[in-house]
């Protein structure tokens, strides 16, 4: 076991988890999505993508670029959500980060996808 | 680029990661502060308003506490939020410039550069694998023949000097280990324009290590080595390097030539050299005993081309058990005592041959005040010494670069005028002087440019056409001048290769066929107005017939309409 593995695999899979997490709910109903949710979101995210760095093999560039998508899409989130709050109606701008957060939340699956299909490629 | 830019983030990810929770800390924090707004109602600040704020502050902006005054709840988190964010920033920051002046960092940029530069190339290039001091003769002369270079060297100091150098073009340089295949990889090894790899290194062992590697890389260049260990070079040889050049070896040759065939050495030194340049008439050595001083490499060279001449030699050697000399006189040869012994009153010509400057020219002065008739040939082995030897001005001066730039040069230059050589080697001298007073008739007393031309469709598009329209082109043509066929341009065919079999000083009347290869040498003027006329049809035309051929298509229809008529 490799501890450097884990915490990579742990981070990649925290940031689709709390996307899913932020992701799920009405999605025009403020209150099934909380601020803190997409936070964390957007950190964890952050970080999976700086772990990326620097890896060579296709695998990693592929893996870089899923995750600089779902940064991408939930930052624009949180600039929309910053930016909006109070002057729009609620409905929908929720509707509109949520949507945001979706494609972010595809970006972040196909990240895990690539992790496993090149985890069960290694037959060890 | 894609190398820097990896070795960048993979340096940067552990401070990145640090900014990054620690900024996210702060700011969740600062978010669930609870504090008061001018009213007095609870406010807190949004994800976004703590971004703000905390951006501000780990920058040490610090705009102060805006909306309103903070709480001491809210003050306390942002002392802690300004600890835990501004000297991770720092850290990041430090660690950057670092990066920026990181060896690693900088040798990846010039690196880089370098490829870049190589494979941009569009014209036909050699590769240098050193820049000592006969690569910087041969780097400068190639540049003025408006030849690309390429230049890879393991010394930066000697890369400076090339950095500081004014030259045509530019020369693209790496100091790395041309022993190492991924540098001549990246020095252009693959690349389709590389003409040949010249490796001149005065290690024996690296320049057989990069001989061997190019001819494995790509087995097609042209591979000039230096070498002068007999095992290295036959070990280069066994590994198909086309030319393998020895200094000392070639010098022998040419004392022997001088001895022999004067005439043979000065149309070799002529056809060698740097365009341009005016050679002084050489002396003539004289023939009678010979004292050779040291007995290494360039003294056996010497003494084994002198008997070859029956000339007879003494020497003179310090360690006879070392260099394997069986009958000599022991000693140095800088004191009178040995040289008296060698019997240096009754000789002819004095070798200066050690590896030392310094004893070459004490043995020399040594040697002149006994016996002050004598022909002095003296060994330079640095350049920076050049000063001492210029001031002693001796008859011959054995300076390596120079032998090692000109052989190279005759391979580089023209391959055919290798070749050349090597058959005026097999002539008599007055053969020789013959063609000399002919050369020095027609292109004058400097060193004339030397070329070669192959008579196919893509470089000689007007002769082939003609040839195939059943028109005789003769070598005759192709001397005069396409402006005034009346006139001759000053160049004169040297060679003409066809089916391999080599005709020296083919006679001006033979004609020309496709595939036939002729080497030129004339001046500068004479090769650009050879230049029309084996391009322009029209201009080589007039000069077999006389007749200006009409350039529109219908002055040339019209001109034939005329002539049916």
């Amino acid at each position: 076991m490799n501890l450097e593995k884990v915490i990579f695999g742990f981070f990649i899979v925290l940031a689709m988890t709390l996307n899913f997490g932020f992701f799920l709910g009405d999605i025009d109903n403020p209150n099934h999505h909380h601020v803190y949710e997409l936070y964390a979101a957007i950190i964890v995210s952050l970080i999976a993508t700086v772990l990326k760095f620097g890896d060579r093999t296709h695998v990693g560039a592929i893996l870089l670029s899923t995750s600089l998508a779902a940064d991408i899409q939930l930052i624009a989130a949180a600039i929309l959500w910053a930016a909006l709050d109070n002057k729009m109606d609620a409905a929908n701008l929720t509707a509109y980060i949520v949507s945001l957060s979706g494609g972010a939340l595809m970006a972040n699956f196909v990240s895990v996808i690539l992790l496993i299909s090149e985890t069960i490629g290694q037959r060890r | 680029m894609n190398s820097i830019l990896f070795l960048i983030l993979r340096r940067l990810r552990r401070p990145l990661i640090l900014i990054i929770v620690c900024f996210s800390i702060a700011i969740l924090g600062l978010s669930m502060m609870p504090g008061l707004d001018n009213n007095g109602q609870p406010w807190r600040l949004s994800i976004f308003e703590s971004f703000y704020l905390i951006s501000y502050t780990a920058t040490t902006i610090g705009f102060g506490e805006i909306p309103y005054q903070y709480s001491q709840a809210q003050r306390l988190w942002l002392t802690l939020s300004i600890y835990l964010t501004v000297i991770p920033w720092f850290y990041a920051i430090g660690k950057i410039i670092t990066l920026l002046q990181d060896s690693a960092l900088r040798q990846a940029i010039t690196t880089e550069r370098f490829t870049r530069a190589v494979a941009s190339l569009k014209e036909p290039f050699y590769i240098l694998c050193s820049y000592g001091e006969s690569a910087s003769v041969l780097t400068r002369t190639l540049d003025e023949k408006g030849m690309r270079v390429v230049v890879i060297e393991s010394q930066q100091e000697r890369l400076n000097e090339l950095d500081l150098a004014e030259t045509r073009s530019v020369i693209p340089h790496l100091c790395a280990d041309a022993k190492l295949p991924e540098n001549l990889i990246r020095a252009g090894v693959h690349h389709p324009f590389c003409s040949g790899v010249v490796t001149l290194t005065d290690n024996d062992e690296v320049n057989l290590a990069v001989a061997v590697a190019v001819k494995l890389i790509n087995p097609n260049l042209l591979v000039l080595a230096r070498a002068e260990r007999d095992d290295i070079a036959a070990n280069m040889a066994s590994f198909g390097t086309d030319h393998i050049i020895n200094p000392y070896t070639l010098f022998g040759e040419q004392l022997a030539m001088r001895v022999h065939a004067i005439g043979t050495y000065i149309l070799h030194e002529w056809l060698t050299g740097v365009p341009g340049e005016t050679l002084l008439p050489p002396e003539n050595p004289p023939r009678g005993r010979w004292v050779v001083c040291g007995y290494g490499r360039f003294g056996k060279s010497v003494v084994q081309n002198l008997e070859r001449e029956n000339i007879t030699t003494t020497i003179v050697e310090a360690t006879p058990e070392l260099t394997g000399c069986n009958n000599c006189i022991v000693g140095s040869g800088t004191e009178a005592r040995t040289l008296l012994e060698a019997d240096i009153t009754n000789a002819v010509g004095i070798v200066a041959g050690t590896d030392n400057d310094i004893n070459n020219l004490s043995i020399v002065m040594t040697a002149y005040e006994l016996n002050p008739k004598l022909f002095v040939v003296i060994r330079k082995n640095r350049r920076h010494n050049d000063t001492l030897f210029k001031q002693f001005n001796a008859d011959i001066t054995m300076q390596p670069t120079e032998i090692i730039a000109h052989e190279c040069l005759a391979h580089m230059i023209a391959p055919l005028l290798a070749q050349f050589l090597t058959l005026v080697r097999t002539q008599s001298n007055s053969w020789a002087n013959q063609l000399i007073s002919e050369l020095v008739s027609v292109v004058g007393e400097t060193v004339p440019e030397r070329w070669a031309i192959n008579i196919q469709e893509s470089t000689t598009p007007a002769i082939t056409e003609l040839l195939k329209q059943g028109i005789p082109v003769s070598l005759h043509n192709l001397t005069q001048d396409p402006s005034d066929r009346s006139k001759a341009l000053n160049l004169v065919p040297l060679l003409l290769l066809r089916d391999n079999i080599p005709m020296l000083v083919p006679p001006v009347a033979t004609d020309l066929r496709i595939g036939d290869q002729i080497l030129f040498c004339g001046t500068a003027d004479a090769k650009s107005g050879l230049n029309i006329s084996v391009n322009n049809i029209k201009a080589l035309t007039y000069i077999i017939d006389g007749i200006e051929v009409p350039d529109s298509w219908v002055w040339r229809w019209f001109k034939g309409f005329l002539r049916t008529q």
